[in-house]
């Protein structure tokens, strides 16, 4: 048995209590008598506007921020008795701006804690590639890479994998996928939504954008001025918000949208010439290119129109194998802007697809995914 | 007539005093860049010192030590660490304290320890700065130690001096040549260094 290893504090989490938390710079609140439980295994969603207290509520259950009064437990447990460090080393912790450390290589920043807690070479690799693998980076490719090597959606895929290292039953995410592009982190956020149901930790998640935390939150609350104006469930919040501030931030208005007179062209997101690849094109250039254009997803073209869809997890399955992007494109399914959403979303649910393209004079014109437009209409 | 056994000896005795200082000089800067970091007082000292340093006569500083600790091996060493040191804690401290607050922030957040920060998060990202320093130290090393032959420290520096003396420009040479050499051979010796400190990093 190492010595080294820090005692696990908890197995997993039954509940998380804030109570009566408090936290202040000089005269300003930043965070104001709170309180809030959180449930082991609910995925809980902190938003506000900047300065609402979210993130500071967020640091303080890992003592990067000590508060001034109040108590926080874990399963009936002050966290002011557990050393700050094995504490955090219990929860995972990942960050907006990521964080990989420039001069390792992906191996040695997802490994650095468990070699920190005296696990062996063949332990921390063999965790290494079970982590690249679970966040969809072949690990054959991408674990001696270094971070600037990689594109802003794979670094963060790291970031998760790193969080994920001493297989804690804790996350703290703070708007993880804040940097990124709005198509990357709606690919991301439907991944982690997968993840989620896998990995089945208690998650606390710091956002500012309301469709982020509907789409993820099982529960959320809703912060302004270091308060906690309400916490529910996104239907409690929608049906019966405690006030004006979080009847405007969940925008109940929404739901009396009426869906049969809508449209396709107006629910859809605009596409980019940078999603758009040419049939002929070898997979690992549209690698490349993807990486540089920071996209996951593209929509293959041929001189006549559209040709299917590639992502790039599948094109890392082909790399070096000498295909075209051709070769590999799969079938998508497609709309026209005069479509209506109903219809739409009727044939995507029957196919149990999530995303389709919309063509408009035989060139992709935006995309179409249908849990956004359910947001919208909610 | 100059025997290679001569220039071999002198040559050995060159590198032994260089880098005694040099390795010397590491072990202390990189811990008083370290304390730099903890006490701003100490870092305007050392950064006011280092500057200051730069501007005093290699031959000054030679001469200065002789009627405060003599001649000899050591005093030379002292002499030329005097000059050497200061580089070395300079870019060291600047490569510490210039890496991202994020990085650390992240690094607590993952729960290391203060001292595991700096050895595996903080020293690493000094390496380009500090290692910048160590050759500028090391070139400056090699020429001051040239110098201190007048007080005693043997080495190459000794060839020069008779040389100068006997009027002789083949033994002055038989000095100066090598000592050429050594500043390429030192610089090579703490490029490889690195290269090894930072494997597989792209640039």
């Amino acid at each position: 048995m190492k010595t080294t290893q820090t005692q696990r504090l908890f197995d997993r989490i039954e509940s998380i209590r804030l109570a009566n938390v408090t936290k202040k710079y000089d005269d300003r609140f930043a965070v104001d008598d709170l309180n809030l439980e959180i449930k082991g295994g609910e995925l809980l969603i902190l938003i506000g506007q900047s300065g609402s207290g979210k993130t500071t509520t967020l640091r303080m259950i890992n003592r990067l921020i000590e508060l001034d009064e109040g108590h926080i437990t874990i399963n009936g447990q002050d966290i002011m008795g557990f050393d700050p460090v094995k504490l955090r080393r219990n929860i995972g912790y990942v960050i907006q701006n990521i964080g990989l450390f420039p001069h390792m290589d992906i191996h040695d920043n997802i490994g650095l804690v468990p070699k920190l807690e005296g696990w062996s070479e063949g332990e921390i690799s063999g965790r290494v590639e079970h982590l690249l693998d679970f966040v969809a980076l072949p690990h054959e490719t991408f674990i001696n890479r270094y971070p600037r090597q990689l594109s802003g959606g794979q670094q963060q895929r790291v970031g998760l994998a790193r969080a994920l290292a001493m297989d804690p039953p804790l996350l703290l995410m703070d708007e993880p996928f804040g940097a990124l592009d709005p198509l990357l982190r709606r690919q991301l956020q439907d991944e982690f939504v997968r993840i989620k149901h896998e990995i089945g930790r208690t998650i606390v998640f710091v956002t500012h954008d309301i469709d982020e935390a509907f789409k993820l939150g099982d529960r959320i609350g809703i912060m302004d001025g270091g308060k906690l104006v309400q916490v529910g469930t996104p239907e409690e919040l929608i049906l019966a918000p405690e006030n004006e501030l979080v009847a405007s931030i969940v925008d109940a208005d929404k739901k009396f949208k009426h869906m049969d007179t809508l449209r396709v062209k107006d629910m859809l997101s605009h596409l980019d010439d940078k999603y758009i690849f040419e049939s002929g094109m070898g997979v690992d250039q549209a690698l490349d290119r993807m990486a540089v254009n920071n996209v996951e997803i593209g929509i293959v073209c041929d001189g006549s129109g559209l040709a299917g869809q590639v992502e790039m997890a599948d094109l890392l399955r082909s790399r070096d194998e000498g295909k075209t992007l051709e070769d590999i494109a799969e079938s998508s399914i497609v709309f026209s802007p005069h479509d209506s959403v109903a219809m739409a979303l009727g044939e995507l649910k029957d196919r149990g697809r999530s995303v389709a393209i919309v063509m408009e004079n035989e060139r992709p014109f935006g995309l179409f995914f249908s849990d956004e437009v359910l947001l919208k209409l909610i | 007539m100059v025997t290679l056994d001569v220039i071999a000896a002198a040559t050995v005795e060159h590198l032994v005093l260089v880098y005694t200082t040099l390795f010397l000089s590491i072990a202390i800067a990189i811990p008083l860049a370290f304390a730099s970091l903890y006490s701003e007082r100490l870092a305007f000292v050392i950064m006011r010192f280092a500057n200051l340093a730069q501007a005093v006569p290699s031959f000054a500083v030679v001469a200065i030590v002789v009627p405060l600790i003599g001649i000899g091996f050591t005093p030379a060493v002292i002499a030329i660490m005097l000059r050497a040191l200061l580089p070395i804690v300079k870019n060291t401290y600047i490569g510490l304290s210039s890496i991202d607050p994020q990085l650390i922030d992240y690094a607590k957040g993952i729960g290391l320890t203060d001292w595991q920060i700096n050895r595996h998060i903080r020293l690493p990202n000094a390496y380009p700065p500090m290692f910048a320093g160590i050759k500028f130290a090391a070139i400056l090393a090699n020429s001051i130690a040239v110098l201190t032959a007048i007080i005693g420290s043997g080495g190459l520096g000794e060839l020069v001096f008779e040389g100068l003396i006997s009027f002789s420009t083949e033994r002055l040479l038989a000095g100066a040549l090598p000592a050429i050499g050594l500043a390429l051979f030192l610089d090579m010796s703490f490029t490889a260094l690195e290269k090894r400190l930072t494997s597989g990093q792209p640039r």
